[in-house]
């Protein structure tokens, strides 16, 4: 719900159902103190007028005038009454002196009862003293002039509310098409963070900020797309190229190696072998991650069962775990059934369990599972070696990334990238947690 | 006849584009004693058909041209000579693909020459006698019906896994089996390993296999792997 306040669109509506109500009330405004004001103020100067003109009438004449006034009064807003000087009624339509000043001015009083009438009306008022000691009071209702501001306030409630309404619900109409247009496309980015690199923004029919802004993005991630070809291009032509030379040199001196009796030569050329051998390691693993990660995306899948493959892995590695001392266990239940690569799967989970068995000292554990959680295939491997420290564990994924502590370990360093690429290429995410100690490597199908 | 015979038998065709690539191989083979013939794919081609060459090796890219066509067009003639494919596709789709199309063995770039040469002696030496039904070597005797391995009188149990490993190796007897080949054939993973997993399967199996103050059966070839001992 604060989500939609905050939606752009929403704002918008809400600001312009602001700025309308405010014009509007205003011009109502007006119309409704004109009608009142006006209306009052000539009032006010004609009651005083007559007060004045009247005040030294005799009484006879008085009573005369007054019939004659109140029997003419058709719209019944003429007040007229004649008191004693002790506030006695004497004749008239008002019967007791309202609480107002006797000073010939005019005096607003909000409810008033006339003789005949039922009910209790707003209305000005002169009373005036006359030379006799008698007070004189005349008066004029404003229901007439009130019944017309309830018209104005009527007709602005009629107007305003179903406009506030109406804008309000364009506004929400508005904002769940733009907000579901934004949802789309959030979530398309964090696809494409993700690696989904080929997804592309949607752009809808309509020409609106929105679509020329996703068109502009969508044009930036072909560019991004081309330069991250271009650059693994370059990557891969080096690799490419190392091959043969390393290919070539490797051979030479293994000949050399096997020519020479020279024991200080056949000694460096052992050592240079030896780095050889480690960069012809990288380099294969480097095209291998790369084959897996830009190859035909067209692998031909199979059903393939992951506690088999588990298994076939754990009977293959338990002798590397004995000779380590390490105790070694695997829990699988009944298949769990994937579409898939096998070799690959084969290979990825390798690159877990070895890397386990590596980084685990003597006398430690490894464990082995499978299982369906939630209808989502994990194959978990669990081990109690060294683990890796929390500044580290955003980076262990990343190419040639070792640890600290791992750097005495042998190895490319891309053992986990192409772990990682292979269940990206089956849509499961391979994740890092702690063990305590240790670590836990998770291949976890993703929910769709 | 039986001369000429042998020397047929001991040409190796090979199409590689890349000289230095070649000139290493050609050195490495000829240093074993093999013939090595450089040749274009329908130079290659012509001589597989002749039976003019006892296996071949093939780049997988050859000047921009894919051999593994001509290799399967060779395989629907019937030509049945043993091929190599090395090549610089790694992923396993082009290993399937190489052996799909009549390949006997794929070889990824880059790799050391003694495991070319090892896998050339594994195809022409190959034992593939299906009609075989006992492998020998010295006084130990495996016997692929029954499923059993006996040492002189002795009978010796092993896993299924280390009947194979020890079945690839009585196959291949007196020859350079590399940890490659091994994890190909024995445990058929397409996959290089960064830990010595091989190694401990192998002494593993040497408990079990070897007499007590007699030399092993099975020694390390050191830069290699490993070579079942012919004359134990």
């Amino acid at each position: 719900m604060l989500e939609f306040f905050r939606s752009s669109a929403v704002r918008v509506a809400l600001a312009f159902v602001f700025a309308t109500t405010v014009a509007t009330t205003a011009v109502f405004a007006l119309v409704y103190f004109q009608i009142g004001e006006a209306n009052e103020a000539r009032n006010r100067l004609i009651l005083e007028a007559e007060a004045a003109k009247s005040v030294n009438r005799p009484v006879d004449e008085l009573k005369g005038a007054f019939e004659v006034r109140l029997t003419h009064d058709l719209r019944r807003i003429d007040f007229a009454a004649l008191f004693d000087s002790n506030r006695k009624f004497m004749f008239g339509n008002i019967e007791q002196l309202p609480a107002v000043a006797v000073d010939g001015k005019a005096h607003y009083i909000a409810g008033v009862r006339a003789r005949d009438r039922d009910d209790l009306e707003p209305a000005i008022f002169v009373a005036r003293a006359r030379p006799d000691g008698n007070i004189m009071l005349l008066g004029r209702s404003l229901l007439e002039s009130y019944a017309y501001r309830r018209i104005v306030q009527r007709a602005l409630a009629a107007g305003l509310v179903p406009m506030l309404l109406l804008a309000l619900g364009i506004g929400a109409y508005f904002a769940r098409r733009s907000s579901r247009r934004l949802t789309a496309i959030h979530d398309t980015i964090a696809r494409i963070m993700k690696g989904d690199t080929d997804l592309r923004l949607p752009i809808g029919s309509r020409h609106d900020p929105i679509a020329q802004i996703s068109r502009d993005v969508n044009l930036m991630l072909d560019e991004i797309g081309r330069l991250l070809v271009q650059l693994k291009g370059v990557g891969d032509n080096i690799a490419h190229d190392l091959r043969s030379p390393l290919a070539v040199v490797h051979a030479q001196l293994e000949r050399g190696l096997e020519s020479s009796s020279d024991e200080q030569l056949r000694t460096v050329v052992k050592q240079a072998l030896a780095h050889i051998d480690k960069a012809m390691l990288t380099v294969a693993a480097l095209l291998r991650l790369s084959d897996v990660e830009y190859g035909p995306k067209s692998r031909n899948f199979q059903s393939i069962d992951l506690s088999a493959i588990c298994a076939d892995l754990f009977e293959f590695y338990e002798p590397l775990a004995e000779s380590k001392s390490i105790r070694m266990t695997l829990e699988t239940q009944s298949p769990v059934q994937i579409d898939g690569d096998g070799d690959l799967m084969r290979e990825a989970v390798s690159n877990l369990i070895g890397n386990a068995i590596k980084f685990t000292p003597e006398n430690g554990s490894v464990s082995i599972s499978v299982a369906c959680e939630d209808g989502l295939p994990v194959v978990r491997i669990r081990d109690s070696g060294i683990g890796v420290e929390p500044a580290e564990r955003d980076k262990i994924f990343q190419r040639f990334y070792r640890t600290s502590s791992g750097h005495r370990v042998p190895g490319s360093g891309l053992g986990l990238s192409i772990a990682g690429a292979i269940a990206n290429l089956h849509e499961l995410d391979l994740r890092f947690n702690d063990n305590n100690p240790g670590a836990v490597f998770e291949l976890v199908g993703r929910r769709r | 006849m039986t001369d000429k015979a042998e020397a047929h038998a001991q040409t190796i065709v090979l199409v590689e584009d890349e000289q230095a690539m070649a000139d290493e191989i050609k050195g490495e083979l000829e240093s074993k004693g093999y013939l090595v013939r450089p040749a274009s794919i329908a130079q290659a081609a012509d001589a597989a058909r002749v039976g003019d060459a006892a296996m071949m090796i093939m780049d997988r890219i050859v000047f921009g041209e894919d051999s593994l066509v001509t290799l399967e067009a060779l395989r629907k003639e019937g030509v049945k000579v043993p091929v190599l494919v090395i090549s610089a596709l790694s992923s396993v789709d082009e290993k399937v693909k190489g052996l799909k199309a009549g390949g006997d063995d794929y070889l990824t770039k880059p790799f050391a020459m003694v495991e070319l040469s090892a896998r050339v002696e594994a195809m022409l030496r190959r034992l593939d006698d299906v009609r075989t039904t006992k492998l020998h070597v010295g006084d130990l005797e495996m016997d692929l019906i029954e499923k059993t391995v006996h040492r002189g009188s002795n009978r010796i149990e092993l896993l299924p896994r280390e009947f194979r490993l020890l079945e690839y190796f009585l196959r291949h007897p007196g020859r350079v089996i590399t940890r490659a080949m091994l994890l190909q054939e024995v445990w058929q993973y397409h996959f290089s390993l960064e830990t010595n997993v091989v190694d401990v399967h192998i002494s593993n199996l040497r408990k079990k296999i070897d007499t007590r103050g007699a030399p092993s059966l099975i020694v390390n070839i050191r830069g290699a792997g490993f070579m079942l001992n012919a004359n134990a």
